[in-house]
């Protein structure tokens, strides 16, 4: 296990060099300049121009490049242009906030996706089946935007349940922190639940027609017992590979759900940087992100690991 | 001759500013406003951004020696009096006594030296002080500024809220840009700055008013925070911004979506706030590259296009017709060249195409999205212009490189850029027209080499000794730049502000003012 570990934690240094490089490349290859973006709408060009100076935006791309991998080796991602902080700290402050609600927004995919898909595999056919395939189908079809914002008009301005945006941190007050990112969550995991879904319906159908349940079911198990320690056992092992795209999905997908809610999190960091051209901010902050999916992505190797023994001992 | 400018000798003048009996007095005191605030906002450093967002938080911590009233007039603010040498070499400012900085500090006048100091080594308008020699202190409450050559203008410059000269105290000084801390001496004090999420400000109790002043007038006057917080959240979702405003989270927005108004104005819980003259919709042309450096050609377009489309498009309905570059309730405005506005004659455009010879060459219509009403604008334009037969085609990128694109010398990748003027216009035809002359010639010159006329017109408007020779030289310069096609203004945008029914004395303005404001119980 151990082994398993060290191996996917030395192979994801190229990819992050390489991830490095391309957000370095990219933002310099697309126009636009801090300046303009920090300047405003009102700077007249000189103003710009001067402020290009100040920032040192005027070094040739090579001296950027040969600085940023300086400041890589000595773990300084960089400072921020726009918010005039170092680019660890800012994605210190917001990554947590993304974490919280892809977190919050995977535990309502996981109870809704997995239930439904279990459920809907046992009654195959049936009308719970065709239901939860449909409610499944709409959560894939609906863009979350647009759900966003059908939730914000009903329980927000209609019905008065929940806020219609903004920010409560965790540890100020945990019941706001619910309240703040429960429309947030919802509206981000429909998607995915849908997707989920579908997956384990099929997954399940898959494993209960395999030998070993009908061997189970023919010794006398009891069903729960079938269901829950030999088919869903052996059906979670490609699920949880799907958990750990989910997981990249949610994060990437939070960009948009950020914005509508007003949610100070990495996505809208990022975006904005990446509009702004925060070149340090993009390129640290990518890197961070990157890093912590590939953690993810390790940690479901792990689990995958632990999950099926073939892979352990393989 | 001396000019001598007192708090009260303005107050007197101001049409805007009614001469009350008692000095504005909060109705009641207390309460959290929470205000959406559309455009993200990275730095408070007043001294080296321009942006609004920045603007709408940071002008109610931080004041400056003059500002602008209602009326865009040079008023003092942190000075009680100014005197201008006969000779306008010098410029010496009598502090107001007793103000007191956020951080407990007495504002004196080595505060003054220092935030100039660092402007002039950061500020976004450090041209401001081009002309300036030094400054001097001979008295903890007098501040002096002696100039290196006359510029009578430079009062108009120095009260400038474009890119104000905030007073600081002396310790920020060595501040980075975009850095600078938040510590002023406005009614409001910075709680809490979270840089994409929300800024809250609480009620200052030390603040001093300007009894210069009975009521707020423009950034001035006499201002008191009534309330305990205002809070500016980021909701850049305007669909979000109106649920906030309907449900009572959000006290006040900016920037009210068109389709959401119908809606709104039923509400009896809401009061709409139209801004009106909030941006000049534009067009710049390019001189540089065929065939925009063709003056007849440049007419064409002008002939072809019909204001009211455009602008309605632009704008979804909220716009009024505006000649030329300043707005009619201002001094300085002029309709100078307003034969050249809103022709929308085909037949003429065409003569016009074949006097410049046009041979379907692709005219490239530069514009972006981040600011849809300069796309919506573009988009209609190009249908104009390709109704008379021109071949217009649209080239849209995001704002910070249509501002690379539209900047680059003698370049040929555009014919026609899309922008909005908002600020400059509102602070007058000086800030205004700068942008038509190098290095800021927004028609982009080849080599920068600007129209001699436009360039004469625009040395008067700076250098001669009255204000109506300096107005005059504008409303040549405004006819020069219209006859010569050097910009084509569409007309003036109206923006939309709304606050629950409960707030009371909130008055649009070019920033979202609270001091002054306070929430009826």
């Amino acid at each position: 296990m151990i082994g398993v570990a060290v191996r996917r934690l030395l192979g994801a240094v190229p990819v992050l060099l390489i991830v490095s490089l391309i957000s370095f490349g990219l933002m310099r290859m697309i126009p636009g300049d801090p300046a303009a973006a920090i300047a405003g709408l009102a700077a007249t060009p000189a103003q710009i121009a001067q402020l290009r100076e100040d920032l040192g935006l005027n070094q040739p791309v090579l001296v950027q490049l040969l600085r940023y991998y300086e400041g890589l080796a000595q773990g300084d991602l960089g400072r921020s242009i726009l918010l005039g902080k170092g680019v660890f700290a800012a994605t210190m402050e917001r990554l947590p906030v993304t974490i919280g609600l892809s977190l919050y927004a995977l535990a309502i995919t996981l109870v809704i996706g997995v239930g439904s898909g279990i459920v809907a595999a046992l009654r195959q056919n049936s009308w719970v089946d065709q239901a939860a395939m449909m409610v499944a189908m709409i959560g894939i079809s609906v863009p979350n935007f647009f759900l966003g914002l059908l939730m914000i008009i009903l329980f927000a301005v209609h019905l008065g349940w929940l806020p219609s945006g903004g920010y409560v941190p965790f540890g100020q007050d945990p019941m706001g922190w619910l309240r703040s990112m429960t429309m947030p969550a919802i509206s981000l995991a429909l998607l995915q639940a849908g997707l989920l879904a579908r997956i384990t319906r099929s997954t399940m159908l898959e494993v209960l027609r395999q030998d070993y349940v009908r061997t189970a079911r023919a010794k006398g198990l009891p069903r729960r017992q079938v269901i829950l320690k030999h088919a869903l056992a052996n059906a979670l092992i490609p699920i949880a590979t799907v958990v750990g795209i989910i997981v990249s999905l949610l994060l990437s997908g939070a960009v948009v759900t950020e914005a509508l809610f007003s949610i100070p999190g990495m996505g809208q960091l990022l975006t904005q940087s990446v509009l702004s051209r925060d070149y340090p901010m993009v390129q640290g902050g990518l890197l961070l992100v990157t890093a912590f999916l590939v953690l993810i992505n390790i940690g479901v190797d792990l689990l995958y690991a632990a999950l099926d023994p073939r892979v352990r001992f393989g | 001759m001396k000019r001598k400018l007192f708090a009260s000798f303005v107050m007197a003048a101001l049409p805007i500013a009614p001469l009350a009996a008692a000095p504005f007095q909060c109705p009641s005191i207390g309460g959290d406003l929470v205000f959406g605030q559309e455009a993200n906002v990275n730095s408070l450093d007043q001294m080296t951004s321009s942006t609004i967002s920045t603007r709408n938080i940071a002008m109610n911590i931080f004041e400056s020696l003059m500002t602008r009233d209602e009326n865009n007039r040079p008023i003092l603010e942190l000075a009680e009096a100014m005197e201008e040498a006969g000779d306008r070499l010098s410029y010496t400012f009598r502090l107001r006594r007793n103000v007191v900085f956020h951080n407990g500090k007495p504002l004196t006048s080595a505060d003054v030296a220092a935030s100039f100091e660092r402007y002039k080594r950061v500020g976004l308008q450090r041209s401001t002080l081009d002309n300036v020699a030094g400054w001097e202190t001979p008295d903890p409450h007098i501040f002096v500024i002696r100039m290196a050559r006359p510029q009578p203008t430079f009062i108009e410059a120095l009260s400038s809220f474009s890119v104000p000269i905030v007073i600081v105290p002396a310790e920020l000084r060595e501040d980075p840009p975009q850095q600078l801390r938040s510590i002023g001496t406005g009614p409001f004090r910075l709680l809490e700055f979270v840089p994409g999420s929300h800024a809250r400000l609480g009620r200052y109790e030390g603040y001093q008013p300007n009894t210069g002043f009975e009521q707020r007038t423009g950034f001035g006057g006499y201002r008191q925070a009534c309330l305990n917080t205002v809070t500016f959240r980021i909701v850049t979702e305007a669909s979000a911004r109106v649920a906030g405003l309907e449900t009572g989270e959000l006290q006040a927005v900016e920037d009210v979506p068109t389709r959401a108004l119908e809606a709104l104005r039923r509400n009896g819980a809401i009061t709409l706030l139209p801004l009106q003259n909030w941006w000049i919709q534009i067009a710049l042309p390019n001189t540089s590259t065929p065939p925009t450096d063709n003056l007849a050609f440049r007419r064409a377009v002008q002939a072809a296009l019909g204001m009211e489309d455009i602008m309605d498009a632009a704008t979804d309905g909220n716009y009024r017709l505006n000649v030329g570059f300043q707005y009619p309730h201002q001094a300085t405005y002029t309709d100078a060249g307003k034969e050249t506005y809103n022709i929308n004659n085909p037949q003429r455009a065409r003569a016009l195409l074949r006097e410049a010879g046009y041979r379907g060459e692709q005219i490239t219509i530069l514009t972006n999205r981040d600011y849809p009403a300069m796309y919506n604008a573009a988009l209609v334009m190009q249908q104009q212009m390709q109704a008379v037969g021109i071949n217009a085609q649209l080239r849209v990128v995001d704002w910070p490189t249509s501002v690379q694109m539209s900047q680059r010398l003698n370049s040929n990748e555009w014919h026609f850029y899309h922008s909005g003027w908002g600020t400059q216009p509102a602070l007058g035809a000086l800030a205004t027209m700068q942008f038509l002359v190098s290095p800021n010639a927004a028609y982009r010159p080849r080599d920068n080499n600007d129209d001699p006329d436009v360039m004469a017109a625009w040395n008067d408007m700076n250098t001669l000794p009255t204000e109506q020779e300096r107005n005059a030289a504008f409303a040549r310069m405004q006819r020069l730049v219209l006859e010569r096609v050097y910009a084509i203004p569409f007309g003036a945008l109206t923006k939309v502000q709304a606050v629950r029914a409960n707030v009371q004395g909130f008055v649009p303005f070019r920033i979202p003012r609270f001091s002054n404001v306070w929430i009826q119980r």
